[in-house]
């Protein structure tokens, strides 16, 4: 079997003990600041990703896994434990979860999301290894205008997806583009937008952009919300789920990450909606389902499974298109990028050891989690009743030092003291910052291929609707747009956001 | 072409609040019976950033189609988001959304302060003294300002500081003004 023969190879490339040792550093710092309330993954991998770039790209990405994994565990952590979930996608964990916890089982509860995620985490990584050569391969047909509708297409689907009002979305959207054109434009070498300041002539660094909105920017949030006074669960004594609890969670975890591995393709998917619809599914399928937000142990394992195996599909489109579909993955073409690689169809013949090496690192990073950071528990559990004064100059000097190692540059606190400014302020506004951050990834490659495509074809937009591909996506994209205006979808998608 | 942005001056009647600012936010738009809605307040930032963008832009040749220049792109987005701003500011007349409220300013000028300060000092004066500056600093942004404790702070969060990041992971920053 080719697969196994390849998985086998990437195995042999993660194996070492330096780079389980930065797959071991980075879950274990990733479930660190994960854990703590109100950061994310993206936040998690904002504050993180400095701490890459002085490693050879294979560590790096290796340890940027592991804090995705970490984080992503972090987030359930806090949801089961104190019913704060630190993403979105752990939002549905906290409605079962936290009832388990509140029963005296928070350590099943935790348990269960770490075995269901490793469950998925392992069949995910089997279906990466064998649709990403596919898809890579079919994906090398794509051409500039191919690759235009396909990033529209994907912007499109990350608005409809986002919570939040969709005018701001789109509108953070272009945000996140105009501030993607600083620098000097590639065709034609003029310097845009660069003030005449020469560090601006490579563009703002993404990670100052992604560590200043997140990291500092939810710091200030955190810092002003009025002190809510939140139950503690600290009694998380008899950690294992029983044969019983594993009879019942196994089929609700399989059912899960079937599911969160196909929503983890498309492109704006991932695992928030990949969670919301496992949840949905349990409580359709279940005998009684009142059951269910008061302690169903269905209701964390089959979403925990849906959003980690979503998580590590949503990898599928960056490693075979270079096409990131959601913040997180934004995230990840940003820390290649530094690194100097380029995802895209080439990468799988081009860089094997990485893609592979990548692809066997997610599969030890779960188990890892499963390892290491179950044990741990207890650790995490009382970082969560740290006072949160004691916290954030940690995370603020994480942060800071983070942003100055990028170039040794002071102007980059700079400006990451000014996006934190910025990001708290639209945070307050209700302008959810991540598709700002999609934009400023996207946008770039968007002008890029619209520039290639329109010089092919000699100024004439038809080409956008002359190649199969690109107009299935732009098809495609205008169905989506027109289910987003018809007034009954609108009202469905607002009754969702509501429940949640 | 570019649009005018409401004017900023706003008659009385204004909820007082702590701070200047989050006086200025709170204050009723003309017009309006509630307080400034974020609708409204985020459409007009989107206005203000895609105009100065616009103008800023012209600068850049817009080319043709065919031969993009490097105005084109960025004057394309930037009428985009004065459109998406319009929207909201327009709509915001008809359908209320979230009122504004008043902001808490303290804890956002002096974590922004500190990190600034952060990164003027680390280059020359080293890691030390620019944490130090940086959680003391911090640290003020809460009410509940501990002496003893920001000291110890201090000191765990600097070995930890040396320890990973400087020792471990070796990243280009001094520890001390040389």
């Amino acid at each position: 079997m080719e697969i196994f023969g390849n998985i086998a190879f990437g195995l042999s490339v993660a194996v070492s003990p330096s780079t389980l040792g930065y797959c071991f550093l980075g879950t274990l710092l990733g479930t660190m600041i994960g854990v703590l309330p109100g950061l994310g993954p993206v936040a998690t991998i904002s504050i993180l990703l400095p701490l890459t770039f002085a490693l050879p790209p294979q560590s790096a990405i290796i340890m940027l896994a592991g804090i995705y994994y970490g984080a992503q565990y972090g987030g359930s952590t806090t949801a089961i434990l104190i019913n704060l979930p630190g993403e979105s996608s752990s939002v549905v964990t906290a409605l079962d979860g936290y009832q388990m916890a509140r029963q005296g089982r928070a350590g099943p509860a935790l348990a269960t999301a770490a075995c269901s995620s490793f469950i998925a985490g392992t069949i995910a990584t089997l279906v990466i290894a064998s649709a990403a050569p596919a898809l890579a391969e079919f994906a090398l047909q794509f051409g500039p205008a191919d690759y235009c509708a396909l990033m529209i297409f994907g912007l499109v689907t990350a608005v409809i997806l986002a919570s939040g009002s969709v005018i701001k979305a789109i509108g953070m959207i272009l945000v996140g583009i105009l501030l993607g054109t600083v620098g000097i434009d590639v065709n034609t070498s003029v310097p845009r937008f660069t003030f005449h300041i020469p560090q601006f002539g490579d563009g703002i660094d993404f990670a100052v952009i992604a560590m200043g909105i997140f990291g500092i920017g939810e710091t200030i949030a955190n810092l002003t919300r009025s002190g809510e006074q939140r139950g503690y669960v600290r009694d998380y004594k008899g950690l294992m789920p029983t044969r019983r609890d594993f009879k019942i969670f196994l089929p609700p975890a399989l059912r899960g990450t079937m599911l969160g591995t196909s929503l983890g393709i498309l492109p704006g998917g991932g695992p928030v909606l990949a969670a919301f619809s496992a949840y949905s599914l349990e409580k359709k399928l279940a005998a009684d389902p009142t059951r269910f937000g008061k302690g169903a142990i269905e209701g964390v394992a089959a979403p925990e499974a849906a959003n980690n195996a979503a998580a590590q599909t949503s990898f599928i489109p960056l490693l075979t298109l270079g096409f990131p579909s959601n913040a997180v993955m934004a995230l990840m073409v940003g820390a290649l990028m530094m690194q100097g690689i380029h995802p895209g169809p080439q990468l799988i013949t081009n860089k094997p050891e990485l893609f592979w090496g990548l692809i066997a690192s997610m599969w030890i990073g779960n188990m890892m989690l499963l390892v290491l950071n179950l044990p741990l528990v207890g650790l995490w559990a009382k970082l969560l009743t740290v006072p949160y004064r004691m916290l954030y100059p940690a995370i603020l000097l994480i942060c800071c030092i983070g942003v100055f190692s990028i170039n040794k540059s002071t102007l980059d606190v700079l400006l990451a003291a000014m996006f934190g400014v910025v990001g708290f302020v639209l945070y307050r506004l209700g302008c959810e910052p991540a598709p700002l951050l999609l934009g400023f990834i996207l946008g770039p490659m968007i002008e890029e291929n619209m520039r290639r495509a329109l010089l092919i074809s000699q100024g004439d937009f038809s080409v956008f609707i002359e190649r199969p591909i690109s107009l299935s996506f732009l098809i495609l994209t205008a169905i989506l747009i027109m289910i987003l205006v018809a007034p009954a979808v609108r009202a469905g998608r607002e009754r969702a956001l509501r429940e949640s | 072409m570019r649009p005018a942005p409401a004017p900023l001056r706003v008659p009385g009647g204004a909820v007082p609040s702590r701070s200047f600012v989050g006086y200025f936010l709170s204050l009723p738009w003309p017009g309006m019976k509630q307080r400034c809605s974020t609708d409204l307040l985020s459409g007009l930032l989107f206005i203000a950033f895609g105009a100065f963008v616009l103008v800023y832009g012209l600068q850049y040749p817009f080319g043709t189609s065919a031969r993009m220049g490097p105005g084109y792109y960025p004057r394309v987005v930037s009428i985009g988001l004065i459109l998406v701003g319009l929207i909201l500011t327009v709509r915001s007349r008809f359908i209320e959304s979230e009122a504004t409220e008043p902001l808490l300013v303290r804890p956002l000028f002096v974590v922004a302060l500190a990190t600034a300060g952060f990164g003027l000092l680390i280059e020359r004066a080293g890691l030390f003294a620019a944490a130090v500056l940086l959680i003391v600093a911090a640290r003020l942004a809460d009410r509940d300002f501990r002496p003893l404790e920001v000291a110890a702070l201090c000191v765990v969060l600097i070995a930890f500081a040396t320890a990973v990041f400087w020792y471990g992971l070796s990243l280009p920053f001094p520890l001390l003004p040389f």
